[in-house]
């Protein structure tokens, strides 16, 4: 079933004098299900893609139809909310609030507030493997474990969709394969739809739909 | 509430900040407390020390004075006036005997001349002036000593006059007879006339029947000079003010019953005095001494610390006493007014100008202008900056911290792209920062008010002295002779006060709300600013 689709999705950014084609007509389509993969060099457009099947970018020109929705034709506010509740978000940073714990951080995303939220972030650490480490602060976590401190965040609100920019980034091969793995299982077992961008080849071999995308194209599609 | 704990995480976990920012906003807070509460003390200190008359219920002060500026332009009536009311002629011999112990004391209204009681009553009704007291203040030239007594030794006599003198009728008649007498008595004796035998024997006859003869002469006038040495005099003259006052007045007048400072106010019993606290710390008088005035002893009763600094004196006596001492009845030289009400002081005291002639009037704001001193300068600077100094204050506060709030926002821009990319709205993102900042600002204005608190306990702490100096109405006419061991009465008063700062709610009130609305706007404006942050923007920053 079609969670998103691409139509010739074009987004342009001025530099200076300089005009910078980001995306340049991009036509995708994923299923719900999917574990999607989009591989390119750095400057090849792929965070700019993520940032537009976010909502966090409206595009020049084209569509982006998430679950039905029209981003171009919806306000920020609401954009904000379909965020909030459809989408989560790994980056390659991790972007963990400093001053948060873990158990705080995965808090912190919970669209709908209630009582048992410190309990519900909780049981969410605990699936990706931290319970132990739920009240630390991410200065006390290592890379790997701030990372899947961002998935438990990210899965908080259920979404149908998972934003994953780099998430192996800033981390070495071994943690990094740990994560893909973790995400992968994610996808087998509750059927997470989720969009990773890369550079690293070896995440070719868990996706399910494989997109090579260069100076704002899709180059090359498996 | 998870907003409350992330508050919580982030001004516990950024504690730096949160010290820097609330000390700031104390700060400021506690100078602003600190200037305003010295600014309300002055006031209050100014209010009680340049508004004497207000001390003792008056509004204003009439008195018939005459400044050494105005008085070559005085008409020859007053000054005919001044002279006579100032004239002091001492009759020593009127006082005793030479040798005996004496006290003088001679009465003199100097620059304040007198109006009768009676023309006062009478022209002063209900309609206007709500209140009344009159007042005779006298400078007082007090002889004490020994009456001295001169005398000069004169020699007179061991000279020698040659006189010529005619012989009268009866004396020649006299002679011849005894002549006759003698010739007779040498004859019978058979002496051989012609011989030195007779001339012996006539003359022993002669000295018989003649003896005398008489004859009047008078001596050539002679003036005799004999130099009298300077006369040694025992005599000590000393000068102190002395004032009467209305005793039935008991918030009206010179001196008020709540300004004894010890023993008490005249009541009903006689012969008693009342000195001035200055003029008693002076001479080691003490409730109870027996001073002697004009004539009459009196007893000390209370001493006085005189409110009403523009008109005092050494000694105070009720009013009746005093006219009678000084043999001035239905004199007064000093009207204490208060005046119907507060608008009409103006009206009033024109009114005033034209019942009495040649009277002058003065009113709180003449009396504030003859002050001079710490005390006004003190007040002037921090009048002519409390303004400027609050403004400066405040604005400084609020650049810092809206510095540092924005500098923490910037350091934030990650979080907050955080926070938007997971669907935070702009509105929760804005609430978060100013509620932070809110709490930062109460702690900010605790930390303020006790600052404040402590400056003003430091302040008080050190006492620091204020004076005020005020030119006596009731001083000499320049021309009265001024002798030897004279106690000059000063021209200026001066009252001192210590800087007392007081505790107001309102204006810790003030302080903290300076901290609170400051933090506030800072807070505002580092919200807008994180509100127009691009989530996408703060992501990308840090790749």
């Amino acid at each position: 079933m079609e969670l998103i689709k691409l139509t010739d999705l074009i987004k342009i950014y001025k530099q200076g004098t300089k005009t910078i084609h980001a995306v340049d007509g991009i036509n995708l389509t994923i299923n719900r299900g999917d574990f999607a993969v989009i591989i390119g060099a750095s400057g090849s457009g792929k965070s700019t893609l993520l940032a537009l099947l976010g909502g966090l970018e409206k595009p020049t020109s084209g569509e982006i139809n998430i679950s039905g929705i029209n981003f171009s034709k919806t306000s920020e506010a609401k954009l904000t909310k379909i965020r909030q509740k459809k989408i989560g978000f790994i980056f390659q940073s991790f972007n963990l609030i400093p001053t948060l714990t873990a158990s705080q951080n995965v808090e912190a995303a919970i669209a709908k507030r209630s009582q048992s939220d410190p309990e519900k972030s909780k049981k969410m650490l605990e699936k990706v493997g931290l319970g132990a480490r739920a009240n630390h602060l991410p200065s006390l976590l290592s890379g790997g474990e701030q990372q899947r401190v961002a998935i438990a965040r990210a899965l908080i609100n259920e979404p149908e969709l998972i934003l994953a920019d780099e998430p192996t980034g800033n981390l070495d091969s071994k943690t990094g394969t740990e994560i893909i793995e973790l995400l992968h299982g994610l996808n087998k077992k509750n059927n997470q739809t989720i969009v990773l961008i890369t550079h690293n080849d070896y995440v070719k071999k868990y996706s399910s739909k494989t997109y090579e995308i260069k100076d704002g194209k899709i180059v090359n599609k498996s | 509430m998870f907003y409350l704990r992330y508050l919580w995480a982030e001004l516990t976990r950024r504690f730096g900040k949160t010290v820097t920012i609330s000390l700031g906003l104390a700060l400021s807070s506690a100078i602003i407390i600190a200037i305003i509460s010295i600014s309300q003390s002055l006031s209050i200190a100014q209010d009680k020390v340049l508004n004497p008359l207000q001390n003792v219920g008056t509004d204003i002060l009439v008195s018939r004075s005459i400044s050494t500026d105005n008085m070559r332009d005085l008409d020859e009536t007053t000054r005919t006036e001044i002279m006579s009311e100032n004239k002091i002629t001492t009759d020593l011999s009127k006082l005793g005997n030479p040798g005996d112990q004496f006290t003088n004391d001679n009465f003199l209204p100097g620059t304040l001349l007198t109006f009768s009681s009676t023309d006062i009553t009478k022209k002063l009704d209900p309609a206007l002036v709500k209140e009344y007291a009159t007042g005779l203040i006298l400078n007082v030239t007090h002889q004490e000593g020994k009456i001295p007594a001169v005398t000069a030794t004169f020699q007179t006599g061991g000279e020698t006059f040659q006189v010529k003198t005619e012989m009268s009728d009866t004396d020649r008649e006299a002679m011849r007879t005894a002549m006759d007498k003698a010739r007779e008595e040498v004859k019978a004796k058979g002496i051989t006339p012609g011989s030195a035998e007779e001339k012996a024997a006539m003359d022993e006859a002669l000295k018989k029947y003649a003896p005398t003869m008489s004859t009047e002469f008078k001596t050539p006038e002679k003036t005799y000079t004999q130099d009298v040495g300077p006369i040694s005099t025992d005599i000590n003259t000393t000068s102190f003010t002395v004032a009467g006052v209305n005793t039935t007045k008991k918030d009206i007048g010179l001196i008020l019953p709540n300004q004894i400072i010890e023993g008490k106010y005249f009541d009903e019993g006689t012969d008693q005095i009342i000195i001035n606290k200055s003029y008693a710390d002076k001479n080691g008088n003490k409730v109870g001494d027996k001073i002697t005035l004009g004539k009459k002893e009196l007893t000390v009763i209370g001493i006085v610390d005189p409110k009403l600094y523009t008109n005092t004196a050494d000694l105070y006596l009720p009013l009746s006493d005093l006219q009678n001492i000084a043999e001035r009845t239905d004199r007064v030289n000093i009207i204490l007014i208060k005046s119907t009400n507060a608008k009409s002081v103006a009206d009033t005291s024109k009114t005033l100008e034209s019942l009495f002639e040649g009277v002058k009037i003065t009113n709180a704001e003449d009396t504030a202008k003859q002050v001079s001193g710490s005390l006004v300068n003190a007040s002037n600077l921090v009048n002519k900056f409390i303004g400027l100094a609050s403004i400066l204050v405040i604005v400084a506060a609020f650049i810092i911290v809206s510095l540092l709030t924005i500098l923490s926002v910037n350091k934030r821009v990650r979080e907050i792209g955080t926070l938007k990319a997971l669907g935070w709205s702009n509105g929760k993102i804005t609430r978060q920062i100013i509620m932070e900042n809110f709490v930062l600002g109460i702690i900010g204005a605790i930390l303020g008010v006790g600052l404040g608190i402590l400056i003003i306990q430091f302040l008080n702490h050190y006492n620091i002295n204020l004076s005020a100096n005020f030119a006596n109405e009731s001083s000499k006419i320049g021309f009265m002779r001024e002798s030897r061991n004279e106690n000059t009465t000063t021209q200026t008063t001066s009252t001192n006060l210590s800087l007392r700062v007081q505790y107001s709610y309102i204006i810790m009130m003030i302080g903290a709300l300076t901290s609170i609305v400051g933090s506030f706007v800072a807070g505002t404006i580092a919200a807008m600013k994180s509100a127009g942050m691009k989530p996408q923007e703060a992501l990308r920053k840090l790749e």
